[in-house]
């Protein structure tokens, strides 16, 4: 055909339509231009991110033993439900709570809780539904793949307390990291990322870092449904380090023992060695079951159990040892004489000061228990003579009482390696509001806080560590709980990208002692009296042990905040043996069960007991095995 | 005769064309394979490809006049076949389409793919035989007619992608038809208008579904579309499609879109994005080149033809697959929405290859007899 012939401009008309051809393949070609060569590293990243998923292998933790090797803390593998973050996203669940509820018997508000938290944070990978999940459950999720792809099985170590209650507060327990956590800097520094397991109070905390390791992953190429295809490389993790602490089980064991079967079951048994600063046994009562929060809280009965714990009065949770703060009645007179022979109120020589049967200051009579003439210090101490320590500390005046509190510490923590330790409350923290009160500090507040009422009050281990210097020459140590960490291999190898070095094994990182000044004088006259007060006729007469001769010091502490109902006064009795070349220090608190050398000192004697059984056996021969 | 008609065949036989449209066939073989290597899609693609080839070369062998004498014959027919995969039994439902009809023997095809074809040969038939003169409005309505009976029967499956492939093909022959030059105008100018307020009032009353709106949402903002739903596709079309670069994966599908199942359809809607992934920047260049050319190729032989019947036959043929083409590609490389239009002689599927070769066959039939008048 000519098209020239044509009318209507034929052939403009056919070139048009190849012009417009044209045009639109070139617009195919400009926009291939933009994505392939402009922006194709930036799809060749979303390519690789979609399809490459780093899967955590998660470290076992270090084990926790006793200083004899005993196993106190442990894990173990157990099978956990978990549901897959990178599968819900595309699909909404929520109408499949009762489903999950129903068929993994997992409390259902704890469900709803947890897919408001995977919402929340989008950081999650997998989270955990269900702990330590049975046959049934894994059979059900198994039966159910299709159904719900999202769920899956899981093997995990799992933290494991053997124990049970013993122990608890000391040792901590381990849970999923907390969104508040998460959001602090530091965590964020170290990589924590949503559904991380770490140490939530106690041991567990404090050496977290230790105890954790480092988890290893495994590298993989996963398909648009999230199912693993092929592996494209394996890190391994490293174990954390196991840790050997200070405790004794079997001293702790019996400390447990006695005070289950104090009068209240309440108070706190703490034992050191006061050569060193190890913590041989620390036990608060009530007590609670870590597994609890490891293994059961997915549960109905388990989160009950949990909720239980945060609400009840006794405060089973809270470590007394360290956390609970106490009038210390009369063994506060311990670091008050040493300070008064320090500041020269009185001397070694002539150390006597007036009974007096009590004081009247104002027109307010505060009576002595006894009336003991004017004695000298050790027998002030022996006797429990309130009456020789108001007009004593009233020469010191309060500036001395907070001259010994700072040479004693009992104005900062001990450093126990313990997360969360309280400190004491004394005068010196008292002072500033009291004046600011009553215009004044008043004497009679002094004399209150020469026998440990009114503005003192103490953690049981500053008290501990204060007293039990007398018999080292006050060499006053930090309390500590570790004894070592056992070294870890490496992992990998050297010159790898993902090699982690081998750990080795250290100990307590121990500070000089803090030496509290005394000449050998001042000090043989405060270790007579407490020597005195169990084998002289004292106030703690009543646990003696032949050969194995306790020096301590009772303390019987009104708490006028639970008085109203009329409270039994708190027991105490904190003491060291044997006296003149001390291997262990002990102390007691029951709580609300009266005076201190009726309830506190016989259980303080069932450590000693405990400690000779393993340490001094001859020593029991007759009296105590015999008994037993 | 006989002699003297094959011995025309083989000098005046469009050899280039012909080889155009195989390397592109191979070419997509080579990407259905890399697109799912387990399946066997790319060795029923060969079939396909024996099958059509010998369509093609058939076609060409037959006098278009005598064919386009026959239009209506072919155009009843393929209207009874649209009309029969509606019938309950006969037609396959795939993806809530009931594009496909099953026949014992002859198999599993799509009508809307041939029945093209028909349709073509009925407007050239109807706009061939008239004097060159300017349209008129009913010659227009007529046109309008003829398309308007394969393509409502098409919505009615309902196929919108293989329905709107149709549209060009009218377009063409009009424009070629002398339509005046205002009325092209001025129907740009009311489209322009009209189709932003359609899309209104089919949101509106709920004509246009859900995923509709959202398939048009995820173009004019990707990034923020909801990666899960209808966006999806788009999204990892895209991703697909950059990750290719400069010059691709090579074969090397381990961890392709594809095989990882992160592109969907990726042996028929979304060849052109395997293509990218594996072939890069350079193997896309090339094949939108490949494509150009083969088009140049059509409308050189329109140039040619031997009458005005044969001029509208290539350039209906040569714009149908333009726009094809182009819809195809476009919605693979996120700039058009997606809509299920096979990429022509690339996509697995032996009625798109089929069709499309039978196309190529009578414009070569055509160019074949260019210098007989």
């Amino acid at each position: 055909m000519k098209l020239h012939d044509q009318a209507q401009n034929l052939g403009i008309r056919v070139g048009t339509i190849q012009v417009i051809a044209f045009v639109l393949l070139a617009i195919l070609g400009v926009r291939l231009y933009f994505l392939q060569i402009v922006k194709g590293e930036y799809y060749s990243d979303k390519a690789e991110n979609q399809r490459v998923r780093l899967i955590p292998i998660p470290a076992p933790r270090g084990a926790i033993f006793d200083r004899n090797g005993k196993l106190l803390v442990d894990s173990r593998p157990t099978y956990n439900v978990t549901l897959s973050n990178e599968q819900i996203k595309k699909i909404d669940i929520s109408d499949r709570i009762e489903d999950y509820a129903g068929g993994l018997k997992v409390d259902r508000q704890y469900l709803v809780e947890r897919l408001n938290l995977i919402r929340k944070q989008p950081g999650f990978e997998l989270m955990v539904l269900k702990e330590n999940a049975t046959i049934q459950d894994i059979t059900w999720v198994e039966a159910h793949a299709e159904e719900y792809p999202e769920l899956r099985i899981e093997l995990r170590p799992q933290r494991f307390y053997p124990l049970g209650k013993t122990l608890a507060h000391t040792l901590g327990y381990v849970g999923e990291i907390s969104a508040k956590q998460l959001e602090k800097p530091e965590t964020i520094e170290k990589g924590f990322r949503p559904g991380d397991i770490i140490g939530k109070g106690g041991l567990e905390q404090y050496y977290d870092e230790f105890l954790r390791g480092k988890p290893g992953f495994r590298k993989v190429i996963v398909d648009s449904r999230g199912r693993v295809q092929s592996e494209l490389e394996i890190v391994q993790p490293q174990a954390g380090q196991d840790l050997v602490s200070t405790i004794d089980l079997d001293l702790q064991l019996a400390a447990e023992e006695q005070l289950a079967n104090s009068s209240t079951k309440r108070g706190t048994i703490v034992a050191t060695d006061p050569n060193n600063g190890e913590i041989l046994v620390m036990a608060s009562a009530p007590s609670f079951d870590p597994n609890a929060f490891v293994m059961r809280s997915t549960t109905p009965e388990g989160r009950k159990e949990i909720s239980e714990y945060q609400t009840n009065e006794e405060r089973p949770l809270l470590n007394r040892a360290i956390q609970g703060r106490y009038h210390p009645g009369s063994t506060w007179k311990i670091p008050e004489s040493i300070g008064a022979l320090q500041q020269g109120a009185i001397t070694a020589a002539n150390s006597n000061v007036a009974c007096g049967g009590g004081i009247t200051i104002g027109n307010k009579f505060t009576r002595c228990m006894g009336s003991h003439g004017s004695p000298p210090l050790s027998y002030a101490i022996t006797k429990s003579c309130d009456g020789y320590y108001y007009r004593l500390a009233l020469k010191m005046k309060i500036e001395g009482l907070i001259e010994m509190i700072e040479e004693f510490e009992f104005d900062k923590r001990s450093g126990v390696d313990l997360p969360n330790e309280k400190i004491s409350q004394t005068p010196k923290s008292w002072m500033p509001s009291v004046v600011k009160r009553e215009g004044k500090w008043s004497d009679i507040r002094t004399v209150y806080a020469s026998i440990g009422q009114d503005t003192v009050v103490v953690t049981p281990i500053s008290l501990l560590r204060a007293v039990s210097i007398v018999g080292v020459q006050g060499k006053m140590f930090v309390p500590h709980l570790l004894k070592e960490f056992k070294s870890i291999g490496a992992v990998g190898k050297e010159g790898d990208l993902s090699y982690v070095p081998a750990k080795s094994s250290f100990g307590f990182n121990r500070p000089d002692p803090k030496i509290v000044e005394m000449t050998p004088e001042q000090n043989k006259i405060v270790l007579d009296g407490m020597w005195g007060v169990v084998n002289g006729g004292g106030t703690g007469a009543g646990i003696k042990i032949n050969g194995f001769d306790i020096a301590g010091k009772t303390g019987t502490a009104q708490n006028s905040s639970l008085n109203s109902g009329g409270a039994q006064d708190h027991s105490w009795f904190v003491s060291f043996a044997p006296a003149y070349k001390p291997e262990i220090a002990v102390l007691a608190l029951i709580e609300n069960s009266g005076f201190g050398g009726r309830h506190a000192a016989p259980a303080v004697k069932a450590v000693y007991n405990a400690y000779l059984l393993k340490n001094h056996s001859d020593l029991l021969d007759g009296q105590q095995i015999a008994k037993k | 005769m006989v002699a003297v008609f094959e011995k025309r065949n083989l000098r005046d036989f469009d050899w280039l064309t012909a080889i155009l449209a195989v390397s592109i066939v191979f070419f997509g073989v080579w990407q259905i394979y890399n697109a799912q290597p387990t399946e066997n899609y790319w060795s029923k693609q060969i079939n396909g490809f024996f099958i059509a080839l010998v369509a093609l070369a058939v076609i060409s062998m037959i006098d278009y006049r005598r064919v386009i004498d026959a239009a209506p014959v072919f155009y009843i027919f393929g209207l009874v076949l649209l009309a029969l995969v509606l019938v309950p039994g006969l037609g396959v439902k795939v993806n809530g389409q009931t594009a496909w009809l099953k026949i014992p023997i002859i198999g599993q095809f799509q009508p809307s793919e041939f029945v093209k074809i028909p349709t073509i040969l009925m407007l050239a038939k109807y706009f061939g035989a008239r004097k060159a003169s300017s349209l008129r409005l009913k010659e227009i309505l007529i046109g309008g007619l003829i398309l308007a009976a394969p393509v409502g029967l098409i919505m009615l499956e309902p196929d919108a992608g293989q329905a709107m492939t149709y549209f060009p093909i009218l377009a063409v022959i009009l424009f070629l038809s002398a339509v005046k030059v205002r009325y092209i105008v001025l129907t740009i100018a009311a489209g322009l208008i009209l189709m932003p307020l359609a899309y209104h009032v089919g949101v509106q009353t709920g004509k246009i579904k859900n995923y509709q709106q959202e398939r048009i949402n995820v173009i004019l903002d990707p990034e923020n579309a909801d990666p899960k739903g209808y966006g999806y596709h788009t999204v990892q079309s895209m991703i697909t499609v950059g990750k290719g670069g400069v010059s691709g994966i090579k074969g090397d599908t381990e961890t392709s879109q594809a095989k990882l199942k992160f592109l969907p359809e990726p042996h028929t809607d979304f060849i052109f994005a395997v293509t990218a992934e594996n072939t890069g920047f350079i193997g896309c260049i090339s094949l939108l080149l490949a494509y150009a050319l083969l088009l140049s190729r059509l409308v050189a032989g329109a140039r040619q033809a031997p009458d005005r019947a044969g001029m509208l036959v290539i350039m209906a043929i040569a714009g149908g697959m333009t726009f094809q083409i182009f819809m195809n590609v476009g919605m693979v490389l996120g700039f058009l929405p997606v809509i299920g239009v096979p990429l022509p002689l690339m996509s697995a599927g032996l009625s798109a290859v089929l069709s499309t070769f039978i196309a190529i066959g009578f414009v070569i039939s055509v160019k074949m007899r260019r210098f007989v008048n």
